[in-house]
């Protein structure tokens, strides 16, 4: 589905994020916690590139970088082949007008002092697009585009008098009407029930296509990763450990822990009680932190000598498919034959 | 197709809709003893404001700075031609208390309300910008917060000789405006993460944006709130003032008029004029703080009765 | 004889606005050892009916008519006294984010051991710490962990306390309201397996609240699907999912994208929930449904019967 000759719209390369946690006044280290290791994904234009993770495992983190609410320690990003870190002044308010971002809170991402219409035409007059008739029409037109139809009906509300659907949809209006060309989707659906969430997942859809943004789209839910993205990557504790076409990595997983999550994912009472994969250790093992592989302490797999001292790099398995383990074998597989 | 403008089709309550909801929290204010008295207590000394240009009106000797009643010149009790009775210089009692009531509101709200907006835009700013700004600002208000007010007013009377009215008032807003800033700043750092704030960064809001448009709509009502706190400090420092002999001498105010009493020796003797500014003093005072305090039930949800829900 | 039975049950809440119709006409049983998944959405009613069973409504709630029959016995009869004694001994609630539920400033053994200790006041308290030990093994916690504070543990760590402690006094029947809904993916299915594990073993039923339809496939023998405080379809869960009925289940169901199988359009169901104030009087589903008639809107729906194991509320 993917074109090899489009042009890559936002890149990431070897993107580092670490916290400090727990130092003291008086100058006492903390420990340091390393959210993104060498991260580096790639998003062609018009594509919807699903980062897959549970929590802490740097997806959120990601995704804040991209829009620049934080800046990564090392490494670089770049949109249209231009780095984001170095933009100041008029170029990071284009920045600002070309990126944005829809958050995962419906109750905490609006403000509970404007009106729909206050929330949705702030970034026009932000940017100072238009005037007041112009930025109206935009207005409406956003709202009729993410179903809050008829717009005079949903204007003048405020954020309490609507539900947790509803607000997503202002909160993707907000974000799509200085059409973007690139949006990131911060678990937009975690907080709503299905057949709300089913809504928003076809918007996002529509906008892709009408209007042509790309998306990153952060989620926990392989499933819904598999319902909108071209591509997928798997991200955990800060590691991409598996990465390739939607398809491909939920039919064809080669890392142990996407077949854990695959194996843990609800699948409606079919498919009997036996596990596909069965990578998953009940309890943890014991582990020095941030050495060797970081799935490690949980690999039914996993070798005691390679696994535990050395981190596998994320490599090529042909056809766009990578996977950071060091087992992992082109072909299918249906069940894994690895070390206790 | 036709543009509907926005100022036609809406109902009144949702275009304004800061209307319906003040008419929201006036139903749950309402609810509250301690607002109702409050404000009643609060209704009356305005009239008292309002009515204290009748007596001068009425007759010239009842004013009551330079009110000369000609047949009495000393302090005399309640009598039908003074319904309080008079000063030691023949002066009506009562168009003084109804003067005072003036002052009070005039010093109490204009110190309140230059104290709030000045401690709402520092604790905004400092909370906000953190780092740096923050810890000036705030080591600002915790130095002016620990010297006495007071004190430092007694002594610049003391270099400036008497001070003016409005003076005073500056002084105090210029003395109280840590307080507020301290809590605004707290609501301010709590907001300062939510999502909302941080989607109008990604959609390219600058700071000045972001703290007036954004943050400042959260924080008003609490501020508001404080606001009446301020005032009931305000006008206890002016009545102190006054008594202690600094206020400003062109004006009535219930500590002045208390001074009066004290300075002249008639404290123990004439109650007819020590007892009603001292307790228009304490009753204006409560009457703010009970308003404080119903005010806060309407802006806190948690702090609403059950059944009050929505 | 069935361990659980609600018959007609009716709740509601006393609000500002009027009397809110959270459950209407709710009847479902229960057999002992087997397990229910109650589904629904935001608003469905399905906590609202748990906290009625156990009579832990809040003072604006009501339980307008109805019966629930625990072993044989009308629950909605008893005093709170009794209620008391059923509670805990006999049936366990876990609450929905149950993990804040532990008290941060207390151990997880003393916790556990109290919730031992109160309902049984012949143990004392080296035999409840010593059933504390067998407990945790039972959940799977590492028994050098007993004495430290829930702030120490994960969040699967500190559900599995949870769980741990509604385990303590041998309930015959746990209703777990969302138990797993703040968990990670993988975390959450060890916890539903091993939670399946336990039912077995010792013949526990459970009542499985959740608003995602999935999980509790997994888990339950009988599923009920609730909307706007009505129980839609009722059933076996191969039934359930096999040949779903009722317009609401099945649109709910094709609303969740899936992990194999054809990839279709997700359907999401148009509209909002009726208003439960004043609730609609045919059936309430009926403003979204695709198969609605004009005597939907007016005929209070029946149900049918589809097989023995199935019903639902519409054809």
């Amino acid at each position: 589905m993917i074109d090899k000759g489009k042009e890559t719209i936002l890149e990431l390369e070897h993107i580092v994020k670490r916290y400090r946690t727990g130092g003291s006044f008086f100058g006492t280290y903390g420990k340091d916690v390393i959210a993104l290791d060498q991260v580096s994904i790639r998003v062609v234009r018009g594509e919807i590139f699903g980062l897959v993770g549970e929590s802490g495992s740097g997806k959120t983190t990601a995704g804040r970088l991209i829009v620049r609410l934080e800046e990564p320690e090392e490494g670089k990003i770049y949109l249209d082949s231009n780095e984001i870190a170095a933009l100041k002044g008029n170029a990071l308010r284009e920045f600002r007008r070309k990126v944005q971002m829809i958050f995962q809170d419906p109750y905490q991402s609006l403000n509970p002092q404007f009106s729909v219409f206050d929330a949705v035409s702030e970034p026009l007059i932000i940017h100072k697009i238009g005037n007041a008739e112009a930025r109206k029409d935009s207005v409406w037109q956003a709202m009729k585009s993410v179903g809050l139809s008829p717009p005079d009906d949903f204007a003048h509300r405020y954020p309490h008098q609507l539900s947790g659907g509803q607000r997503q949809r202002v909160a993707i209006a907000r974000a799509m009407i200085l059409k973007p060309e690139f949006v990131v989707a911060d678990e937009p659906t975690s907080m709503l029930d299905a057949s709300i969430s089913a809504q928003i997942f076809n918007i996002l859809l529509e906008m892709r296509e009408k209007l042509h943004v790309s998306f990153l789209f952060i989620t926990h839910s392989l499933a819904a990763a598999r319902y909108l993205c071209d591509r997928i990557a798997v991200i955990y504790r800060g590691n991409l450990v598996e990465m390739g076409p939607g398809d491909e990595v939920i039919q064809n997983p080669k890392h142990p822990y996407t077949q854990a999550l695959i194996d843990a994912l609800p699948k409606f009472g079919y498919s009997g009680e036996v596990k596909r994969y069965q990578t998953l250790l009940r309890a943890e093992r014991e582990v020095s932190e941030y050495v060797g592989c970081p799935f490690f302490s949980r690999c039914k797999v996993a070798d005691e000598t390679k696994c535990r001292r050395e981190k596998p790099p994320l490599k090529r398995l042909g056809d766009s498919h990578s996977v950071a383990c060091f087992y992992a074998e082109p072909g299918v597989k249906t069940g894994s034959g690895g070390k206790e | 197709m036709t543009v509907t403008t926005l100022n036609t089709d809406r109902k009144l309550s949702e275009r304004f809709h800061w209307i319906s909801r003040l008419l929201e929290g006036w139903s749950i204010y309402r609810k509250s003893l301690l607002g109702k008295i409050g404000l009643t207590l609060l209704a009356l000394f305005a009239l008292m404001a309002l009515c204290s240009f009748i007596p001068p009106w009425v007759d010239p000797m009842y004013q009551p700075m330079t009110g000369v009643d000609p047949e009495i010149s000393y302090s005399v009790g309640p009598s039908m031609r003074h319904w309080l009775g008079t000063d030691f210089m023949g002066r009506d009692i009562l168009s003084q208390l109804l003067a005072g009531a003036r002052i009070a509101f005039m010093v109490g709200v204009s110190a309140a309300f230059m104290s709030v907006v000045l401690g709402t835009a520092i604790g905004m700013i400092a909370g906000y910008m953190g780092r740096f700004v923050d810890t000036i600002l705030m080591r600002l208000a915790d130095m002016i917060m620990v010297m006495p007010t007071l004190l430092v007013v007694l002594i610049l009377a003391a270099l400036f000789g008497q001070l003016n009215i409005w003076t005073i008032v500056l002084i105090i807003a210029l003395f109280r405006w840590p307080g507020v800033s301290r809590v605004i700043r707290a609501q301010t750092l709590s907001l300062k993460h939510r999502p909302f704030i941080e989607a109008a960064r990604v959609a390219g809001a600058s700071h000045l944006r972001i703290i007036f448009r954004h943050i400042m709509p959260n924080v008003l009502p609490l501020s508001f709130l404080y606001m009446t706190f301020r005032v009931t400090s305000a006008i206890i420092i002016e009545a102190a003032l006054a008594f202690l002999g600094f206020g400003d001498p062109g004006t009535v105010s219930w500590g002045m008029m208390l001074q009066w009493v004290w300075k002249t020796g008639h404290m123990f003797k004439a109650p007819y004029w020590l007892l009603p500014p001292g307790i228009c003093i304490s009753l204006i005072t409560l009457s703010f703080y009970m308003l404080g305090r119903a005010m806060d039930e309407v802006l806190d949800p948690r702090l609403r009765k059950e059944g009050e829900t929505d | 004889m069935a361990l659980l039975v609600a018959e007609n049950l009716s709740v509601g809440y006393q609000t500002q606005k009027g009397y809110l119709h959270a459950v209407e006409g709710v009847s479902f049983s229960l057999g002992a050892g087997k397990s229910l998944g109650l589904v629904g959405e935001s608003g469905c009613g399905k906590t609202t009916l748990a906290m009625a069973m156990m009579r832990l409504l809040p003072p604006n709630g009501m339980i307008r008519q109805g019966r629930i029959f625990f072993d044989g016995e009308d629950l909605l009869q008893k005093t709170d006294e009794e209620m008391r004694q059923v509670r805990w001994k006999k049936i366990a609630m876990i609450f929905q984010a149950a993990m804040n539920a532990l008290n941060p400033v207390h151990r997880v053994i003393d916790q556990i051991a109290e919730a031992i200790l109160t309902h049984d006041p012949l143990c004392d308290k080296e035999e409840a710490y010593e059933q504390v030990r067998g407990l945790f093994q039972l959940v799977g916690l590492p028994q050098d962990r007993m004495r430290d504070y829930p702030h120490q543990y994960s969040g699967g760590m500190k559900q599995r306390a949870v769980i741990a402690m509604a385990l303590a006094c041998q309930p015959k029947l746990i209703i777990a309201d969302e138990p797993t809904t703040a968990l990670d993916v993988l975390v959450q299915d060890q916890i539903l397996q091993e939670t399946k594990n336990l039912q077995k073993e010792f013949g526990i039923s459970i009542i499985y609240i959740s608003h995602d339809i999935s999980i509790v496939a997994d888990v339950c023998h009988d599923v009920g699907i609730m909307y706007a405080g009505q129980l839609v379809e009722y059933g076996a869960r191969e039934e359930i999912f096999d040949s779903p009925r009722h317009p609401y289940t099945k649109a709910l169901l094709s609303s969740y994208p899936t992990l194999t199988g054809e990839k279709n359009r997700l359907v999401p169901i148009p509209g909002e929930t009726p208003n439960l104030i004043h609730p609609p009087l045919g059936c309430r589903f009926c403003d979204r449904c695709s198969r609605a008639s004009v005597s939907c809107r007016t005929e209070t729906p029946v149900w049918i019967e589809i097989s023995p194991r199935h019903k639902a509320l519409c054809d």
